[in-house]
């Protein structure tokens, strides 16, 4: 059977966004595996229709798993449905996005049948074994890895807002429902929801990001960002150290542990640009950093790059865009 | 009730070194912690252990030189140390080192819940938790952020999702990860400090824990680096230098004229 497999995780009424995003990916690199793209979803009967749309999105095939007590997702019960369909269909490449579903999922299939496992890509590339390389920062510092895997299905995990979403085209290929008529047992019951208050983090959607790291030196020179960012109607991220640091909390980091963004404007106050950072920033269309090293990562690879003491520029920086935006100064322009 | 926690050294971020050559950690120059984020796992089961009575158990696979770290967990709360530690283990992906991890946990039978950190800060996968518990046939809940004892087995659990939070029953024994930044792991004790230097953590080779050999370190490992390389970026650069209040107004006047402010 085979197949460029992709989970199917369920948000509410659609899949989640991630799955489109996986769509992406697949659509790529599918054909040079020779390999058809299956989306694997699990749920009751209901979700029939929804669950068809991926088919419009590059999926050619969606597996189905239907029982009226799949309507919520369950870690054990998951993972062994999934481990007996990967045995049975045998799977070339199996991808799940690295949500708190995908990352409770993944390992568990990974761990019942024996399979190797990479967390967070960034990248794949097929290599003239037509293998799947899989592209990630590696051990926390400046530099990626190419990992493959010696075990099939090969799985690996990608975080939302990594890759951009497939377009939607004609649909093809069809649905092929499973109706499963018991279920292995599950240790877990579901017993209540809550929204938490903080629904959506303002900075994966933010078109300004003024982020800053360790070279801002203290909690009072970083908190002018909150200033900056008011000004360019942005959002404040960090880095990892300081968020460690205590400067800010872990909403705002960016990066393999935190948020990817992908704003029209980012700037980057001494920030040195590990990789465990720069991997979020990705998707920025025009990337600012602000060192007093000019040999700095991210002063390397940004399109601005201002060699200066990121310290005394943000307070300048502040005071030069109030002066336009209060209309006292237009000279810049 | 018996709580293992389980508990990772890792390098203290920018005590490793990078072969500018090779690309290859020195990793005998890079100075050990515990895994910050496994602080808030040992700081969960020392609370639960001061609810419901018990002891907690701090197992650590690693080198013989982290067992200093597991003297530290003592300090800040553990009853037991155990440390799973052989050249075999050398090269473990995360499925052997969940293989190894699980061979542990057996040995330390009967026990009530495994409680780990999210994930570790050198590899940053958090999958050793649930891979560990399908090792052991357990169930697990990854990013828990409260736990507490219903009936005699039963455990009621909060774990995070995006955006909300889901409370589920748990019929028994499990492995959980808990969410960073849940409680305030406490400082050490002195009293615990002084005991600690009369103990020694419990030593565990491949052949104590009578792990398959083919299942450990590089053999057991099935992800492999292919290689490693430096990004590299090539995009049409601005440098700007000068006095702060200079580069300023040029930075504005470039995102200006890009049309970004």
């Amino acid at each position: 059977m085979a197949g460029f497999w992709i989970y199917g995780e369920w948000a509410e009424d659609d899949f989640h966004p991630v799955v489109y995003e996986l769509l992406g990916v697949a659509r790529t690199l599918a054909p040079r595996l020779g390999q058809r793209v299956v989306v694997v979803t699990l749920g009751p009967e209901d979700r029939k229709t929804g669950v068809e749309k991926v088919l419009s999105y590059g999926a050619e095939e969606v597996l189905f798993l239907v029982h009226p007590e799949l309507d919520y997702f369950r870690d054990d019960l998951f993972g062994r449905l999934l481990g007996d369909m990967v045995r049975e269909r045998r799977p070339e490449v199996f991808l799940f996005g690295a949500t708190s579903e995908g990352q409770a999922l993944a390992p568990r299939i990974a761990g019942e049948l024996g399979l190797g496992l990479t967390a967070h890509c960034t990248a794949f590339e097929v290599d003239e074994e037509g293998r799947l390389v899989q592209i990630r920062p590696s051990f926390g510092e400046n530099i990626m890895a190419k990992i493959v895997s010696r075990t099939r299905p090969q799985m690996a995990t990608v975080r939302p807002g990594v890759f951009p979403k497939a377009e939607p085209g004609e649909p093809r290929g069809r649905v092929e429902e499973i109706k499963l008529a018991a279920l292995p047992p599950s240790a877990l019951v579901r017993r209540a929801v809550r929204p938490l208050p903080r629904v959506e983090n303002p900075l994966t959607r933010a078109r300004v990001v003024v982020a800053g790291g360790r070279g801002l030196q203290s909690k009072e020179n970083f908190a002018q960002l909150f200033e900056l960012a008011e000004l360019l109607s942005g959002a404040v991220g960090a880095t990892r150290p300081v968020c460690h640091l205590g400067w800010i909390s872990e909403e705002h980091m960016i990066g393999v542990s935190g948020v990817s963004v992908a704003p029209k404007l980012y700037l980057g106050f001494g920030i040195s640009g590990a990789l465990q950072h720069t991997v979020g920033i990705q998707g920025a269309e025009t990337v600012v950093a602000i060192n007093i090293d000019p040999e700095a990562p991210l002063m390397k690879q940004a399109d601005i790059a201002v060699v200066g003491d990121a310290r005394r520029i943000l307070p300048a920086l502040i005071r030069r865009i109030r002066e336009i935006k209060e209309g006292k100064n237009g000279s810049g322009s | 009730m018996h709580l293992i926690v389980c508990l990772k050294p890792v390098p203290k971020p920018g005590t490793v070194r990078v072969d500018p050559k090779t690309h290859t950690l020195k990793r005998d120059s890079a100075q050990l912690i515990l895994n910050p984020p496994d602080l808030y796992a040992l700081e969960m089961a020392v609370e639960l252990k001061e609810t419901y009575g018990g002891k907690v158990t701090a197992l650590m696979m690693g080198p013989p030189n982290a067992a200093e770290l597991l003297r530290e967990a003592y300090a800040l709360g553990a009853d037991e140390m155990v440390l799973l530690s052989d050249r075999a283990f050398a090269g473990s992906d995360t499925l052997a080192t969940s293989y190894v991890l699980s061979r542990g946990i057996k040995r330390l039978e009967p026990y009530d819940l495994v409680l780990m950190g999210k994930a570790s800060i050198d590899g940053e996968t958090a999958q050793v938790g649930p891979e560990t518990a399908a090792w052991l046939g357990l169930p697990s809940v990854i990013q828990v952020k409260k736990i507490q004892r219903e009936g005699d087995h039963g455990w009621v659990v909060v774990r995070v999702r995006e955006g909300y939070e889901e409370e589920l029953f748990l019929s028994g024994p499990a492995v959980v990860t808990v969410e960073p930044g849940i409680n305030d792991p406490r400082p050490p004790s002195l009293k615990r400090l002084l005991a600690v230097r009369e103990l020694a953590p419990r030593l565990f080779s491949a052949q104590d824990l009578e792990c398959e050999p083919e299942k450990l370190g590089l053999s057991g490992s099935p992800t492999q680096v292919l290689d490693v390389f430096a990004p590299s970026y090539q995009r049409e650069q601005i440098l700007l230098t000068g006095e702060p209040e200079e580069v300023a107004q040029e930075l504005v006047s470039h995102l200006r004229t890009r049309g970004l402010i």
